[in-house]
């Protein structure tokens, strides 16, 4: 076993360890901390005994969209592309950047302005596409970052660096951080899920985004499915019912209490409790997930495909449901966004899936005076280019991948409404404003969490990993 | 840690962590971080001025860490870092005891250890107790007593086999009441196929073994033999220095094997890339890198990861260090990316040919050497009849009868649309290329054993770097280049055929760049060989000196799309932009010398052929003219050649390949990479190994070969500890150093540093024999000793103390790992596989995982968990769930977590329902309405002990709930049994059959069923 941070031990706060002990339990038991309610202090306190300082956020729900939208066409305005329209890309503007090998060999770079129009919205007056009807709605409640940077160029490394911290596989995901940081505020849900869309195709999603890399693998993400069993294997077999589980764990209790009268050991306590955590979960996950109770404004706002279980409207409709239930780390995931060619037909089709429901979410948690305490992202793991991959023709075109910059939105926790941060050059290519690089995000997000981002460390092969590795800072700006 | 800090402070021990975990980061090994010019990892340095030995007070570094002036304080607040004050005290107590000093314990070699005495003579078995028992009689602890032999054999069997003990196993070695029953019981699992399997499954989680590429595509990959090969490794017990001497340079060894390349494979199991557009170098790179800190974590416990970018931070590497061990495996002809379009296995690969296949091969070679004999003898002997062609041949000014075997012409000269421009040529109009709009032929899918050339007149406007003149292939990495290609490449014209670019190809290239702004005649010619020496290059109607780059040509150049030739443009390559290319000619054969010079001059086959006396040179241009084009006897050689060729290689394209090492003739330059940054190259460094370790052997190869013998090599502190301590940990739940990946200074200290010392030069000097290594643990009183807390004992102070049980004054208990856990369901339901290696198996958790795919039928659902395939973005779901490693970098330990998610699988997934229904059904059978026997054997094969008469009359009563239960819902009784493709047996009433499986399905997961006890 880890020692872990070592460093806290005189800040004030206990290890994990040091409450185990405390309460007389072996090594054994560190693992049920997150999901167990054997004590209570696990689900109270996590790694920390109290967080860094006063947290603005309890929770984050981040709507991941996967593949990388195009911030030219939905969120960073840049008329001055449809002057240049069809013009190369100025070598000094591209600068040393690194071109992907799809579009790095075109004897041509041709840049292309957004066919897709642009209005004001709000106090605020931000810029959005008519693609997002809704999110324009609700313009004066986002903070939208324009000058997010990233080093990442391709997809799997682009959203494990989102995701890890790192572009290689290997490190624990920011969900499975903050379950290892903060524990979870419900003992009968997992801390940390994640919802995919179903059926989107598109850049393909791998499990270990949400994995726990070296951190002890309870904190994972535990991925809720569409359908009947919502957790893998939450059902009971077909045959038997809530009663012959009862009767099959109260004969397996018994067996267990003999065991404790001739020896005490705190693994034989830890199963019985993971079998009654397990049973009671057995309930509530599916209590969690069924939306059959929601009244009929709910699917009016969040859409009609919100009835659909693993939609996207469904997953954010559903994660409001998990938010308020103290879930800690909601993790949406909608793939489809990577348009390399035919933007101008599949654009509206992703933002069609994605903009109602995404707005509905703000506006229900702020309805429910869950917004000021939930922490939401909306946003893809890079940019798009500002030049034509492949043909530019008359009405169609499409964009590579562009690491310098990319636009995504926050709100609720501890998060300015009605702002923007950072800017773009005219050519919407180079960041020429307060840069956000991901590290300094991932710091944010973990702030506003409560959590200092250097001091949240694991110790792993001898070394203090975090989140952030040793870049990110806080971007002071954004918080309200 | 432990609470009675001994007299004496251990500096190894107790001092050098501290050091380490919170000053090295500023006064350590890095020399960038290094503050105030001090080094607490240098003796002399710390001692210069900071520490003064015996006197605490005077010492700076006391003075620092005590401090309350926050400019002054150790370590400054910054840092996150902070020592408590028993740290603080102990660290004092160091200093007035005068410091001593040692060199860090893991990196001096392992001495030999005379073994200590103890006061309790009659418990130790062997040398190993008498370690564990002289520190425990130290603190005045006793040992527990020895387990139950139920449980020994019980415990014993799932540690060298992975699998429960059977009924017939347990009363035979219940009624051999002999001292050496149970010794007979540890050689009989020795000696079984399982115990290989049971040694394997922690290797994989070491070798990262996937059957998928991983990363983000991740396709299926064929490297299953490579696990076999593992498991008869271990089976016939190789020695371990020849099991990792094999794996990391089979391919060096004199005379390799099949089997011993094959070995090798070890290598290449990192994740691989094929994403669109990604850049190949930056992920070759990596996966050098992932071979280096594999074997950094899996041979030498160090975290050599931690100085990839920067000095490491608390052991003595440098980046340099890193880099030179990376130059050992940077080594082999591989590419960044596998290829997308087509199923090519990565390069450098062994063909894994099947019985027969290779004699059929060997034949096959034989008859292509014998038929090229006869090709020259006919040569020798067709002058006379030359002559006579000479005489009767008729002169003319046509290319097209002159040179037969053209399948192809574009000449151009009709209006070109799109981008690409129509302008003057040579020979009336020529095109102008965009370098973004391929011009396509309706030819060009030849297969290797096939000759064919191709000519062109052509017109550079630059000097190209890298640029596609033509082009036979689907794409360029996205495809690994297969097919043929004629390039630019820094100005020069590069010929080649490919079937997975770099390590299966031939391709030759000009030694000079090719002049720029004039129209050269270029033809590529091909004899259908596979050889580089098969391809030719001809500049303005002549031959042009070329190099051979690769040749090593072995599989199909076809497939992958793209099946015909394009001119000037590749999908995410270079185009010729700008380029002009006319009079484009495809021959289905290869042309020779003079009709290439006609090509380009247009006369000088007319003239050789119309000449009264010609030069010998052209008299035997002329010749060869001849036999290729009208000689019978010899075109019908050449034909035959073909076809034995063409035989050879569809035997060839069918054996299956598989990722090995093999050493470029050439060594591949390495670079130190700052930051380690794929492109920022710095010094180029050579294959070295670092000084603070032994030497490297002098009559080594600076190879990976060399690299295992220096590793091996008796002198050598860390191989064989880092060993000793991985079979501890698999027998006693934890290793003697409980970070078995890291033996650095960052790492624990060892709880018993003379037993891994005792017991690494132990394993040296047996020849690093694993199997007697396992037999000494197992057989040792600590490991037989009871797993009971012994809490009520108000004398014995050891569990209080000592929770983490370090000092073993009792056996380690936990849950079994998760192959061990569905295999033993398997196994006790009799559905249990025993087929012995072989492809990996489906079963019914992958058709549930993230990435879904078809589950078996049949014998793929019941195989040992070992057998189940493993995807790297979904891994099975099952196994994830029970602490399984992910197997995306190397893994030499599992953490032990318990969830409620386990409970889910355990109880509810098919896989468990449907054999814990098996289970009951034969007990079921055996004994019909006999309920204690059956739930007294249910319980024994379940737990391996007889059950109490309570607690199998909590079994009754359960059964006869459930029996009360499905009596009342008989549908919901014949639903239960549906679960599983295994059919229940229809004889029996449905109703008693589901209560059984319920209660089979309750006691699966009682305590004594899941841990090792």
């Amino acid at each position: 076993m880890n020692r872990l941070c070592t460093g806290n031990d005189l800040t004030g706060a206990l290890t994990r360890r040091q409450i185990l002990s405390r309460f007389g339990m072996g090594l054994g038991s560190i693992a049920l901390a997150n999901l167990m309610g054997t004590a209570k202090v696990q689900a109270d306190a996590g790694l920390f005994k109290q967080a860094h300082h006063e947290p603005r956020a309890k929770r984050v729900i981040f709507l991941f969209q996967a593949g990388a939208p195009s911030q030219i066409d939905l969120l960073d305005h840049k008329p001055y592309l449809n002057e240049k329209q069809g013009t190369q890309l100025p070598d000094e503007v591209r600068g040393d950047q690194r071109l992907t090998g799809m579009s790095g060999n075109q004897s041509s770079l041709p840049l292309v302005g957004s066919p897709f129009h642009f209005q004001q919205h709000g106090q605020s007056g931000a810029w959005i596409s008519d693609l997002l009807p809704h999110t324009a709605k609700i313009a004066d409640e986002l903070c939208f970052i324009k000058s997010m940077v990233t080093s990442a160029i391709n997809h799997g490394p682009g959203v494990t660096f989102m995701q890890t911290g790192s572009q290689f596989p290997g490190r624990p995901s920011m969900g499975a951080w903050l379950d290892y940081g903060l524990g979870t505020d419900n003992d009968n849900l997992p801390a940390f899920v994640v919802l995919v869309t179903k059926d989107k195709g598109g850049q393909p999603l791998v499990s270990r985004l949400w994995g726990s890399g070296f951190l002890p693998s309870q904190h994972q993400g535990v991925r809720l499915r569409a359908g009947e069993n919502p957790v893998l294997y939450l059902n009971n077999p077909v045959g038997i019912t809530a009663n012959n589980k009862r009767q099959m764990l109260d004969a397996l209790h018994k067996l267990h209490q003999l065991q404790i009268k001739t020896h005490s050991d705190p693994q034989i306590e830890a199963q019985i409790a993971q079998h009654e955590l397990a049973f009671r979960m057995q309930s509530s996950i599916p209590a969690a997930t069924d939306l059959s109770t929601e009244p009929e404004y709910t699917f009016k706002a969040y859409g009609e495909e919100a009835r659909q279980p693993g939609t996207y409207a469904a997953n954010c409709l559903l994660a409001r449901r998990l938010a308020e239930r103290g879930v800690r780390f909601i993790q949406l995931y909608h793939q489809g966004w990577d348009q390399h060619g035919n933007l101008p037909t599949q654009i509206p089709v992703q933002c069609g899936e994605t903009d109602q429901a995404s707005a509905a979410l703000i506006l229900d948690l702020k309805q429910r005076g869950l917004l000021d305490e939930t922490l939401v992202i909306w946003g893809g793991e890079f940019g798009r280019t500002n030049y034509c991959q492949g043909k530019l023709t008359g009405n169609n075109f499409g964009r590579d991948h562009h690491p310098r910059c990319f636009s995504l939105w926050m709100a609720g926790g501890g998060i300015q409404g009605g702002m923007s941060y950072g800017e773009t050059d005219p050519f919407g290519y180079n960041v020429i404003e307060n840069p956000v690089p991901i590290h300094d995000l991932q710091a944010t997000i973990m702030h506003l969490l409560g959590i200092d981002h250097e001091r949240l460390t694991y110790k792993y092969q001898g070394r203090r990993f975090r989140l952030t590795d040793v870049h990110g800072q806080v971007i002071q700006n954004i918080l309200g | 840690m432990f609470a009675l800090p001994p007299a004496q402070v251990d500096y190894d021990r107790q001092i050098q962590p501290i050091l380490s975990d919170r000053c090295y980061l500023c006064h350590g090994p890095d020399v960038k971080n290094r503050q105030a010019d001090l080094r607490f990892d240098l003796e002399a340095s710390a001692k210069h001025i900071a520490i003064v030995p015996g006197k605490p007070n005077d010492s700076e570094f006391i003075r620092r860490i005590i401090s309350q002036d926050p400019d002054l304080h150790m370590p400054p607040a910054d840092s996150n870092l902070a020592l408590t004050p028993s740290e603080i005290e102990l660290l004092k107590q160091w200093i007035a005891q005068g410091a001593p000093w040692q060199q860090h314990w893991a990196f001096v070699r392992p001495k030999q250890i005379p073994v200590p005495a103890v006061s309790n003579k009659g418990w130790p078995h062997n040398p190993i107790d008498h370690f564990i028992l002289a520190r425990l009689e130290q603190e005045g602890w006793t040992p527990a007593a020895e387990t139950t032999r139920e449980r020994l054999i019980r415990r014993v069997t799932f540690d060298l086999t992975g699998l429960p003990p059977t009924l017939k196993q347990m009363d035979d070695f219940l009624a051999d009441k002999s001292p050496e029953g149970y010794l007979r019981v540890v050689d009989r699992l020795l000696q079984s196929d399982s115990y290989g399997e049971r040694m394997a499954s922690a290797w994989l989680d070491t070798a990262r073994y996937s059957d998928t590429y991983g990363y983000q595509v991740d396709r299926d990959r064929y490297v299953w033999p490579w696990r076999d090969w593992v498991v008869r490794a271990l089976n016939r017990n190789m020695p371990y220095d020849t099991f990792i001497t094999q794996q990391l340079a089979g391919d060096l060894l004199p005379d390799a094997t099949a089997d011993q390349i094959l070995a090798t494979t070890f290598n290449r199991l990192h994740p691989q890339k094929v994403e669109g557009g990604s850049t190949p170098e930056e992920f070759r790179i990596e996966y050098v890198a992932d071979r280096t800190q594999t074997f950094g974590t899996a041979f030498l416990g160090l975290t050599l990861e931690c100085c990839r970018c920067h000095e490491h931070k608390y052991d003595p590497l440098s980046q340099a260090d890193y880099y030179q061990f990376s130059a050992f495996f940077d080594n082999i002809d591989e590419a960044g990316l596998y290829s997308y379009f087509t199923s090519s296995v990565p390069t450098p690969t062994l063909l894994l040919t099947q019985e027969g296949q290779q004699a059929k091969i060997t034949n096959g070679k034989e008859a292509i050497l014998a038929t090229q004999h006869q090709l020259q003898q006919i040569a020798r002997e067709r002058r006379a009849a030359f002559e006579s062609w000479r005489r009767t041949v008729p002169g003319g000014d046509s290319n097209n009868g002159l040179i037969p075997g053209r399948i192809a012409l574009m000449d151009f000269e009709k209006l070109i649309e799109g981008a690409n421009q129509s302008v003057a040529g040579p020979i009336g109009r020529a095109v102008k290329l965009s370098g973004d709009d391929g011009i396509g032929l309706q030819v060009g899918n030849f297969h290797r054993s096939e000759p064919f050339s191709v000519a062109l007149w052509m017109n550079l406007p630059d000097v190209k770097q890298r640029a596609v003149v033509f082009h036979r292939s689907r794409a360029w990495t996205d495809a690994a280049s297969r097919g043929y290609q004629l390039l630019i490449e820094e100005g020069r014209l590069s010929a080649s055929l490919i079937h997975f670019w770099p390590g299966n190809a031939i391709r030759i290239r000009t030694n000079r760049p090719v002049p720029i702004n004039q129209w050269l005649h270029v033809t590529l010619t091909y004899d259908g060989s596979s050889r580089a020496n098969g391809l030719q290059l001809f500049l303005d109607g002549k031959p042009i000196p070329c190099t051979v780059v690769r040749d090593h040509l072995n599989k199909n150049i076809t497939g992958g799309g793209g099946d015909n030739i394009t001119i000037g443009e590749r999908f995410r390559d270079h185009g010729l932009t700008d380029g002009l290319v006319d009079e484009f000619q495809v021959f289905h054969r290869r042309l020779t010398t003079l009709e290439v010079a006609q090509l380009h001059d247009r006369k000088s086959l007319n003239e050789a052929i119309e000449a009264d006396s010609i030069t010998v040179e052209r008299g035997d241009q002329l010749y060869e003219y001849y036999l290729n084009t009208s000689d019978p006897e010899y075109m019908a050689c050449l034909k035959n050649l073909q076809t034995l060729r063409d035989s050879v290689n569809q035997i060839q394209d069918e054996v299956r390949e598989i990722m090995v090492m093999r050493e470029l003739d050439e060594p591949h330059p390495t670079y130190l990479l700052q930051r380690g940054a794929y492109d920022a190259r710095g010094e180029q460094v050579t294959a070295k190994t670092p000084e603070f370790l032994p030497a490297f052997p002098q009559d080594a190869p600076r190879n990976r070969l060399g690299l295992a013998q220096w590793l091996t090599h008796d002198e050598h502190p860390l191989t064989a500890r880092v060993a000793v301590n991985r079979f501890w940990q698999m027998m006693f739940g934890q290793g003697l150093v409980r970070t078995p990946e890291d033996f650095g200074r960052q790492g624990e200290p060892p709880t018993h540093a003379n037993l891994l010392d005792y017991l690494a030069y132990d394993f040296t000097t047996h020849n690093w024999n694993v199997k007697r290594l396992l037999r000494q643990m197992v057989t040792s009183a600590t490991y037989r000793q009871s797993s009971r807390v012994r809490a009520s004992q108000a004398m014995d102070k050891a569990p209080r103390s000592d929770p983490e049980n370090r000092l073993l004054s009792r056996m380690a208990s936990y849950r079994l790992p998760a192959e061990m856990l569905r295999d033993n369901v398997l196994a006790t339901s009799g559905l249990l596989s025993r087929q012995l290696g072989g492809p990996p198996a489906k079963p019914y958790e992958l058709e549930v995982s993230f990435k879904p795919v078809k589950r078996d039928q049949g014998t793929g659902l019941y195989r040992r968990s070992l057998y189940t395939y493993w995807k790297r973005t979904g891994p099975a779901p099952v196994m994830m769930t029970l602490d399984a490693s992910k197997r995306d970098v190397c893994r030499v330990r599992r953490e032990r977590t318990s969830t409620p998610l386990q409970a889910f699988v355990l109880m509810n997934s098919p896989q468990f329902v449907e054999a814990t229904r098996v289970l009951g059904e034969r007990l079921l059978k055996q004994y019909g309405d006999d309920r204690e026997s059956l739930f007294t054997d249910l319980f024994r094969i379940l737990t391996s002990r007889r059950p109490t008469a309570q607690e199998r009359q909590i079994l009754i009563n359960l059964h006869e709930q459930q029996i009360d239960y499905f009596t009342r819902y008989p549908d919901r009784a014949t639903q239960y049994l549906k679960t599983g493709d295994a059919l229940a047996d229809r004889d029996i009433d449905p109703t008693k059959l589901a209560a059984i499986a319920a209660v089979t399905n309750t006691l699966i997961v009682f305590d004594e069923a899941v841990m090792k006890r």
